[in-house]
């Protein structure tokens, strides 16, 4: 079984999309997250990345960032929860503790722990959709004639993740495989044999880089690719989210405060970011399987 | 152009950290256009010189070299695989670290975009070498989702796209079918011909490799113990260590008819010359019918396969690999399954293990059943072998295996074979009532495996069999399969395509036949052993 994260190509208008015109469409959502902090925003933003998943084919991606997004959450959420003394709003009255003090748990606190999570969750799921679909050969070929040694590494890495998935796959197998009498095998002696083994393969990845040449010449001239079909969907999307949240943060149309009380206000501009969102997201998907 | 393509005088090489050196005064020289074979034992230094042919020895590994080294008219001792990397491609023993881009295309292409090649360049290379690998239908796939001998193909492809003057490929057969491997073999010496391509290939294999050969360089011990002309390698491999000679020259060597022909056309016209009729014949098919699989039916089950369909998923939707296959195996039978790069072999010993879900039919081995994957390390995960198998069943697993001295040891310190059993005791361990589960299956075990590995194998094979379990053996190593199998099940398409014993599927065919039996021309002998009885016998009776 390909590990969910693992690039496919796809028939889809992003599997077909440019790696720049992607990125961008992409990075935009991103951009959002960390531009704004009303909820109603992120969760928008977050339903145009998962839109944009879901139109590029990469379910399993969202699925399996979903999990592990929704862990971190509730971690930031309790930590924060615990950590943040700030808010009007005491939800609970916690112990006096020797060095912490008194813990009290406000509402406030929660809510901007809700937040963290729902933005760190937006750029897991982006980042999940960006690995499933976009071609990492293309995007390390941009890369590459602006930053060598960062290609270099990033190719490195981009060929690790699947070989160590692989092989975690395999040692997996293999802990099922063994008899009933031999020892189990638990997760820290799993993790120990799979970072032997990563050491090996990065090796070997490493020695196959060298072989092509990698470490010799100047690299060749990017190739210019041809400017895919679709793209222009992809660009238009992701200019109109770069534009209009520009346009909201300027006008100060989404304002957000999590302490000392929590203050939300959404303008119209507002609402019209959030309304505009999911709708960008889906709009180069339709377009480009119309075009197809 | 002519020349000398490598030129080492009296290297000597020894890894960081290792004991003794890997390689030892070799004295090699190989000019421009030849095709040579390096043959030998597993760690004779095989892989070693052809790493240093490419620069990775000692620019990349690191370690002491001495003597004086030279490829492609680069002096070694300065230039590293960087500087050799438009000249000279290797493809190494285990393709999956060796591909490094997502889609196959992007593969083929970077070491062409690395070079600086214009675009139209480029898309040609990559077109010639994806039609001349059969790969051109996978371009657009990811290199994640292909098989093992998919993967093979890319890599060599990869290796061959910038059209280098010198190829090194180590075992590059070892994950393909026979219709692969010689069709793979048939294109290097086109390659070698047409394109003038030096060609060193390190293999195990050699009755695949040896007619397409210039020449032959054996090592051993990392010296260099043979150097010469095919014909007179397996004449030295039969006076010094038959088993690095072919079956085809253990044949004629049993039948007291030396020298030993290096290519079944030669044997079969050897054959034709030696007796009136071709050896062909009658008495050689009635003489070999005699362990059928069939006299032993009705001795319960070991494995019971009913209509079993699985499905799998390699991020391109669900396809059928398994499809309404039936398979029954008693106690005691030792079963080669074989079947082209694709069939389902692996995937059925999974759906056996309970590793791939069943969509319909069911896989069962009622008194249990054990299974060793293609790598045996996957199974090997503490620094001691007693560590892995404690208790009683673990120690009896381990004497099962005749590992019961070695629970102190560390796995990474046992020889290949050792590692093998020690996995083979951890998938047993606790498995039945005795030490012993009733069906112990193997997925490609002989993987960079010598011949002499290989007999020692089928020997243990035989033990187990003894000893009461069923072994079932996925292997695309005719062969091997020919040494230790009674029954052979061919499979394609996710479907068993024969069932017979295997002297009835190993020979007559085209691939999926010893190399024996095609020099013999039919049904009947498999092994070099009984087809050197059989033409012992024959010669006897003519001269009566």
């Amino acid at each position: 079984m390909i590990a969910a994260l693992t690039y496919v190509p796809r028939r889809t208008p992003m599997g077909r999309a440019g790696a720049l015109a992607a990125s961008a469409y992409l990075g935009a959502f991103v951009a959002v997250a960390f531009a704004f902090s009303h909820p109603v925003v992120l969760a928008a933003d977050a339903l145009a990345v998962v839109l944009a998943g879901l139109l590029a084919g990469t379910g399993r991606a969202l699925a399996v960032s979903a999990r592990f997004a929704l862990w971190l959450g509730v971690l930031m959420i309790v930590t924060n929860a615990i950590a943040s003394q700030r808010g009007e709003t005491v939800l609970v009255r916690g112990p006096d503790l020797p060095v912490l003090g008194t813990v009290d748990v406000t509402a406030e606190a929660i809510a901007e722990g809700g937040i963290l999570a729902l933005r760190v969750a937006i750029v897991i799921a982006a980042f999940a959709v960006f690995t499933a679909a976009v071609d990492p050969d293309r995007v390390l070929r941009l890369l590459r004639p602006i930053a060598r040694r960062s290609a270099l590494t990033a190719t490195l890495v981009v060929r690790l993740v699947p070989l160590a998935a692989a092989d975690h796959a395999r040692l997996r197998d293999g802990a099922a495989l063994r008899g009933p009498a031999a020892a189990p095998v638990s997760r820290s002696s799993l993790v120990r044999r799979l970072v032997a083994g990563s050491l090996d393969r990065s090796v070997d990845a490493a020695a196959a880089l060298e072989l092509r040449g990698y470490a010799g010449t100047a690299p060749g001239r990017a190739r210019k690719l041809p400017r895919s079909p679709v793209d222009a969907g992809f660009w238009f999307a992701a200019a109109a989210v770069w534009g209009l949240a520009a346009v909201c943060v300027g006008a100060g149309a989404v304002t957000y405060e999590s302490y000392p009380g929590i203050e939300l206000g959404l303008d119209p501009l507002g609402v019209a970011l959030v309304l505009a969102l999911p709708a960008l997201a889906a709009i180069p998907h339709l377009v480009g399987g119309a075009r197809r | 152009m002519s020349g000398t393509v490598v030129d080492f005088s009296r290297f000597s090489y020894r890894y960081p950290g290792a004991a003794a050196p890997s390689l030892r005064d070799v004295d090699l020289r190989v000019a421009d256009g030849e095709f040579v074979v390096l043959a030998g034992r597993s760690a004779a230094g095989k892989s070693t010189l052809l790493r240093a042919a490419c620069g990775l020895v000692p620019h990349f590994h690191g370690g002491e070299a001495a003597g004086s080294a030279s490829v492609c008219g680069l002096d070694l001792s300065e230039n590293g695989p960087a500087e050799l990397h438009g000249a000279v491609g290797l493809v190494a023993q285990d393709p999956e670290t060796q591909v490094v881009a997502a889609t196959v295309r992007g593969e083929l292409e970077l070491p062409l975009e690395i070079a600086g090649e214009p675009a139209a360049s480029r898309a040609r290379a990559v077109e010639e070498a994806s039609l001349a690998l059969g790969i051109a239908h996978l371009l657009g796939r990811s290199t994640q989702t292909l098989s093992g001998g998919e993967l093979q193909r890319v890599a060599l492809a990869s290796a061959l796209v910038g059209r280098p003057r010198l190829v090194l490929l180590d075992e590059p057969t070892s994950q393909l079918d026979p219709v692969a491997g010689d069709e793979l073999i048939g294109l290097l010496r086109r390659l070698n011909e047409e394109w003038g391509t030096t060609i060193i290939l390190a293999e195990h294999r050699l009755e695949r490799c040896l007619a397409a050969a210039d020449r032959v360089v054996a090592m051993a011990e990392g010296r260099i113990a043979f150097d010469g002309e095919p014909a007179a390698y397996l004449d030295w491999a039969l006076d010094s260590d038959a088993a690095l000679a072919t079956p085809l020259a253990r044949l004629f060597d049993g039948a007291g008819m030396r020298p030993a022909p290096v290519s079944v056309k030669v044997a079969r016209a050897r054959l034709a010359g030696a007796s009136s009729g071709s050896p062909a014949s009658a008495d050689l098919v009635a003489h070999s019918a005699s362990n059928s699989a069939l006299a032993r039916k009705g001795e319960g089950e070991a494995l019971r396969v009913k209509r079993l369909w699985v499905e799998l998923d390699h991020g391109e939707g669900p396809h059928e690999v398994i499809r309404d296959l039936s398979l029954r195996i008693e106690p005691g039978e030792v079963v080669a399954l074989m079947g082209r790069n694709g069939a389902g072999k692996s995937t059925l010993l999974r759906g056996i293990a309970g590793l791939a879900d069943a969509r319909k039919g069911k896989a069962d081995a009622p008194a249990g059943w054990a299974l060793v994957p293609q790598a045996p390390g996957d199974l090997l995960v503490r620094e001691q072998v007693g560590d892995e198998l404690p208790g009683p069943e673990g120690q009896a697993a381990l004497a099962a295996v005749g590992l019961a001295g070695a629970v102190d040891a560390d796995p990474r310190d046992l020889s290949g074979g050792e590692r093998q059993r020690l996995a083979l005791a951890i998938a047993m361990a606790g498995r039945a009532e005795g030490a012993m589960p009733g069906l112990i299956c193997l997925d490609e075990p002989t993987r960079g495996m010598d011949t002499a590995r290989k007999h020692e194998l089928a020997g243990r094979l035989a033990d187990l069999a003894r000893m009461g379990s069923a072994v079932l053996v996925a292997t695309h190593d005719v062969e091997f399969a020919a040494t230790f199998a009674e029954r052979v099940v061919l499979m394609g398409e996710g479907e068993v395509l024969a069932d017979g014993t295997a002297e009835e599927i190993l020979s007559g065919g085209w691939y999926f036949a010893t190399e024996v039996a095609r020099a013999l021309g039919a049904g009947g002998p498999i092994t070099p052993e009984r087809g050197a009885e059989l033409l012992r016998e024959r010669a006897a009776a003519g001269e009566r």
